[in-house]
């Protein structure tokens, strides 16, 4: 059995994980015979794999542990898994091993063999061999887990351990497989385990001059108390119902952090006024922008600091990025921008409603759209607005139609229209769809379909200045 | 042929003809190239001075986004103790705007200043290259270890060596890189993503979970070239994925500012030989604006116009600074003797009485060679001098804040048209200038004090010493003011006889503003004579069908083609293109061609195509066919069933018209002209 105090260190380096070591540690020992199979699974961010490998190499059987993430084909995975075999072999008697025979595993078939020939040539002694996310494989042959799940029987002291998100019991073919399962972390172990490290109120410690009574130690019982009634107020506003995985959850409370205890950086507030905080700073549990992921990180965060202490309500970060993103837009080209408004009229307009809209020489144009709007107001309660629907395709012949009756003055036929809706193409803001997509460009049975929204194209056409409200069917109330 | 029949290749010679084809005419024995080398040579010099300038000027353009690029990759790189646990991969998204031609010169430029300013390696990956996961990182590998690939293995990859020392890596296993990182020992390994939106966005979530699953061992840092918006490319990966990154946006100069900044160090600069006309210059800064921004497609256009002034015009000889007379041969003085700027300027002098000059420049080469080589450099002055008003033109306008805004390649172009001189935009900035308050003169005279003043004939620096000491002298705290400013007027109301007067006065000036109301009437006047003396139109220069190009047939044709409209207008109206007498003959009333059974077969289908709606019935159009080309004699009607048929046959082909299934005996209509 493994040593009591080994397990106390795993339990205080992995909080709230007690019962899933103990059960490890009761199957994978030294001197006790193991289970030729084992399937823990779990969701994500449940300490699956860095439980089982520091319990292993903790413990000192040997193992090798090989992630599917890291293999791109099913292959890759049984030469990666040989390979890891042969490593882990050397490591642990400290000598070459003849690697000749084992050049190459191109088939389930050949890993069973080589993998009995080299237990057989290993003296006595288990073998831990996991499997990282088995589930994901990328192109995994359909025997491989049938397959896996018999290697234990087949080969004398290997184990295979195979880590999934859900359990695997019918993709194995195998009855009676010992599963080991990581259930998410409560709010009450989710708390314990961020809570072992609360990030600093002040990034950097104020003046000793100034404060002399304000000792590290003091600061950092500061520091947790703050952070735990945080990391509270988090999840009951936000992380509760949005990511309740630890990741997520850390990843909102570490990005509201800095912004939520501001004032009390600035001086306005003690460090420990949490209820007069919570009132100040309500706003941040009020957005989605610390739920959601993005690659830019909140930027400048001094800017829109400064400009929160003035207003009393203090603009939205959203607001915010979205006015910088507004200036930040590449201009396009002329004719382009309008082929692209062209595009986005023809997917969202019925094709017989053409002649009303873009019909040069019906000048009772507004009449008519008019008229068409009222009679549509008949069965209005159950249309969905167009601009919500999924765009339709629609013939290259009826964009250039479009494109060239809201353009005042002729444009000549030159071919850099056509090179436009080929970069336009390469954008992946026009799209080709129907059978055709994969042949012929000139073909012209081709159709295509736009990939951008409404937002995106209003705002492209309020850069030329065309209302495309205006044009398209059933109009908009936005 | 009965040796060939065993051959497997052969050269096939043509039978000669008989007698030359009947339409080379050509007697005389000159040789029409004459001089073509030294033309060539003056052209690779000119062009190579320009495209260093150019070459310059992109550096130049974005060298702030690439520092701020490889402060972020040498900052990621670095390593941070506290931060070993890595997080995240240090991602950078490039918004490179909408000219994708441009990105891949970006990003070659880039890769060698991330190369040379940082310890890092820099690969390139783009969509083409990369159609699934193992093929791009085949690539990478590849590009990394610059290992040679061997095809053999199909697939798998592995090389055949393999079996004599163990498990060999596969072709795709990062496992290569991480060698090749223990043997190179770089900081940071940079794989740029060229164009994002052509790849899946399937392939970009698994390279980022893949490179973050390798980030313990392999230090990446991900750039990403994106041509739309960082916001569209997050919409694209999944939430996963996005929070393996983090990031800066880099923002990459619009391409309508490097344009800008091209055009002025290109065409609008003082010391180059050879210039492109307005209406070039027009059309090539208009192309860019309405269809493509492209800064290559710029250059290349530039170069395309020196490559036909050269190639095509015998007398941009004189261009070259050694031309020397000895060399040159009658032809080329015979040349300049047809150009109609020199029979202007001969006729000019007949008028003028100079008979004796007129007779010699047409008689003696040497005469005029010497005359054209004074002519040629008088002309480079005035047009540089033309390019340096321009400037000083639009740094007046610039500094006075004045709206609209108008860049330095529409003035110039227009000055180069001749426009400039009594246009509307001239007057207003005049008339603002007298208007001018003496601090917005400080400013003014300081921002040209900049330009180069070679040729500039204000003296700036006496009109800033005069300036600072009315300055100096000026007890108020409001600044001088000239007496054509409206500050200045006073309106008097006067009611005569229920009448309301308004009456203009000028406020009695101080001494000081009466000083400095000289001293702007004096500038302006200076500035006004400036600019009317150079912008002169320049075409009304002597030889200045040498010193300017600005054609637009052969550009139009080889940039903006219209294969469209070329084969709809040779199946509507074959006339134009065949010019023979039975087709052109019977003009409607309204001037166009009407249908004639002497058209060729498609072409009259073609336009009772054109007639019909969108879905047309064979039937039909086989008798109006038949009432068109054929006659009436029965036996001929297969052979004009067999036109018919090879007719409808090249429309489809040619991709017009397609089988319908929504009636029967009809088809489907898919092109319509004009589009």
């Amino acid at each position: 059995m493994l040593p009591d105090e080994l397990l106390s260190q795993l339990n205080t380096e992995f909080p709230c994980r007690e019962t899933q070591l103990r059960q490890l540690a009761a199957l994978y020992s030294t001197h006790l015979p193991s289970p030729p199979l084992l399937c823990a699974h779990g969701l994500t961010a449940t300490g699956k794999t860095s439980v089982i490998k520091s319990y292993l190499s903790a413990s000192e059987i040997p193992y090798a542990i090989i992630s599917s993430r890291e293999c791109i084909t099913g292959r890759h995975l049984l030469e990666r898994t040989m390979a890891a075999c042969l490593d882990a072999r050397e490591e642990l008697s400290a000598r070459k091993v003849d690697r000749r025979p084992y050049a190459r595993t191109e088939s389930i078939n050949t890993l069973a063999v080589s993998l009995g020939r080299m237990m057989e040539d290993w003296d006595g002694g288990k073998f831990v061999l996991v499997f990282d996310g088995i589930d994901s494989q990328r192109e995994a042959p359909p025997t491989l887990l049938p397959a896996l799940a018999r290697f234990g029987e087949l080969i004398p002291n290997l184990s295979i351990l195979l880590i999934s998100t859900l359990p695997l019991s019918s993709a194995l073919h195998k009855p009676g497989i010992p599963h080991l399962h990581f259930p998410s972390y409560t709010r009450q172990s989710l708390l314990t385990i961020l809570n072992t490290s609360p990030p600093k109120i002040f990034p950097v410690p104020p003046s000793a001059d100034k404060f002399p009574g304000y000792t590290p130690e003091l600061a950092a019982e500061d520091d947790a108390w703050l952070w735990n009634r945080f990391l509270g107020a988090v999840w009951d506003s936000l992380s509760k119902n949005t990511g309740r995985d630890l990741v997520s959850y850390k990843n909102t409370s570490l990005r509201l952090w800095r912004e939520f205890v501001r004032p009390v950086v600035d001086g306005t507030f003690g460090t420990r006024d949490f209820s007069r905080l919570m009132v100040n700073r309500r706003h941040l549990f009020q957005l989605e922008d610390s739920v959601l992921d993005r690659i830019i990180s909140t930027p400048d965060t001094t800017a829109t600091a400064t400009a929160a202490g003035k207003d009393v309500l203090p603009a939205t970060p959203a607001a915010a990025k979205k006015a910088a993103a507004l200036g930040a837009q590449h201009d396009l080209p002329y004719y382009t921008t309008y082929l692209l408004i062209a595009a986005y009229l023809s997917s969202y307009n019925p094709s017989r409603t053409d002649v009303t809209y873009f019909m040069k020489h019906s000048d009772k144009r507004k009449n008519r759209r008019h008229h068409a709007s009222t009679k549509l107001s008949a069965k209005k309660s159950r249309k969905i607005p167009r601009h919500l629907l999924t765009p339709s395709p629609f013939p290259l012949d009826r964009l250039l139609a479009v494109f060239r009756s809201l353009l005042d003055g002729p444009v000549p036929q030159v071919a850099d229209v056509c090179t436009q809706i080929a970069t336009l193409t390469s954008m992946r803001l026009l799209v080709r769809t129907g059978q055709g997509a994969a042949g012929d460009m000139l073909d012209t049975g081709m159709r295509w379909r736009v990939n951008f929204g409404w937002e995106y194209v209003r705002r492209l056409g309020r850069s030329v200045g065309v209302e495309v409200g205006e044009y398209l069917v059933g109009g908009v109330d936005v | 042929m009965s040796e060939t029949e065993h051959q497997k290749c052969y050269i096939y010679a043509p039978p000669l003809p008989e007698e030359r084809a009947s339409k080379r005419q050509r007697t005389s024995k000159s040789n029409p190239q004459k001089h073509l080398p030294e033309r060539l040579q003056t052209y690779r010099k000119i062009w190579s001075h320009q495209e260093e300038k150019i070459q310059a000027t992109l550096e130049e353009a974005d060298r702030v986004t690439q520092e701020k690029i490889v402060n972020f990759v040498s900052v990621a790189s670095q390593p941070e103790p506290e931060h070993r646990q890595v997080s995240a991969i240090p991602t950078g998204l490039v918004i490179a705007g909408p000219s994708i031609a441009s990105h891949g010169p970006f990003f070659e430029r880039l890769g060698r200043r991330i190369r040379d300013d940082t310890n890092s390696a820099y690969f390139v990956l783009t969509s083409g290259e990369s159609p699934n996961l193992k093929t791009l990182l085949k690539n990478l590998i590849k590009k990394a270890t610059s290992r040679v690939d061997d095809d053999d293995d199909d697939d798998l990859g592995r090389p055949s060596t393999s079996s004599k020392n163990g498990p060999k890596l596969l072709d795709f296993d990062l496992g290569h890189l991480q060698e090749w990182q223990s043997r190179n020992r770089v900081q940071s390994i940079v794989v740029t993503i060229q164009d994002s939106e052509a790849f899946d966005a399937s392939i970009l979530i698994e390279i980022v979970d893949l490179f973050y699953s390798w980030l313990d061992r392999l230090p990446f840092v991900l750039l990403f070239g994106i041509a739309t918006s960082s916001e569209s490319f997050e919409d694209r990966l999944s939430g996963k994925s996005l929070r393996y990154l983090e990031g800066q946006k880099f923002d990459v100069t619009q391409s309508s500012e490097i344009i800008e900044k091209l055009f002025s160090a290109t065409v609008a600069s003082t010391d180059i030989p050879l210039r492109i006309g307005p209406n070039l210059s027009r059309r090539i800064l208009e192309r860019q604006r309405d269809h493509v921004q492209n800064v290559q497609d710029f250059s290349n256009g530039l170069k395309y116009a020196y490559m036909s002034h050269f190639y095509a015009n015998h007398t941009s000889i004189f261009l070259d600074e050694n031309v020397s007379f000895e060399h040159l041969s009658s032809d080329m003085f015979e040349a300049v003797r047809i150009l109609p700027s020199f029979r202007r300027w001969v006729e000019g002098m007949l008028e003028e009485g100079q008979t004796q000059e007129v007779r010699q420049l047409l008689q003696s080469d040497q005469f005029l060679f010497e005359n054209i080589i004074h002519l040629v450099k008088s002309g480079h002055e005035t047009l540089s001098a033309l390019s340096i008003a321009s400037t000083v033109f639009t740094n007046v306008r610039e500094s006075l804040q004045m709206s609209p805004d108008v860049p330095l390649s529409s003035i110039w172009t227009r000055a180069a048209s001749g426009e400039m001189i009594g246009s509307p935009l001239l007057r207003e900035t005049m008339l603002l200038i007298k208007k001018i308050p003496s601090d917005k003169l400080v400013q003014l005279l300081t921002s040209m004090e900049d330009l180069d003043t070679a040729s500039f004939t204000i003296d700036i620096n006496a009109y800033r010493h005069e300036l600072a000491d009315l300055v100096k002298r000026n007890v108020n705290s409001t600044p001088l003011r000239s007496q054509h400013d409206v500050r200045n007027d006073s309106l008097r109301t006067t009611v005569v006889a229920q009448k309301v007067l308004l009456s203009k006065h000028k406020a009695a000036l101080s001494e000081q503003d009466k000083a400095y109301s000289e001293l702007v009437a004096r500038f302006h006047d200076e500035l006004d004579d400036y600019f009317t003396s150079t912008f002169i139109n320049p075409r009304g220069l002597i030889l200045s069908e040498i010193l300017i190009y600005d054609l637009k047939s052969p550009h139009t044709e080889v940039f903006q083609p219209r294969p469209r409209f070329a084969i709809e207008r040779a199946l509507a109206s074959p006339h134009d293109y065949l010019g023979c007498e039975c087709c052109g003959a019977d003009l409607g009333e309204n001037g166009e061609v009407s249908l004639s059974g002497t058209q060729p077969s498609t072409a009259i289908l073609y336009q009772m195509y054109l007639e019909s709606g969108a879905l047309i019935n064979v039937s039909d159009l086989w008798s109006a066919f038949r009432a068109i080309a054929g006659d009436e004699e029965e036996e001929s009607e297969s052979k004009t069933m067999a036109l018919f048929q090879r007719s409808l046959a090249e429309l489809r082909y040619l991709g017009l018209v397609k089988p319908s299934k929504k009636k029967t005996d009809h088809i489907a209509k898919t092109m319509w002209k004009g589009l």
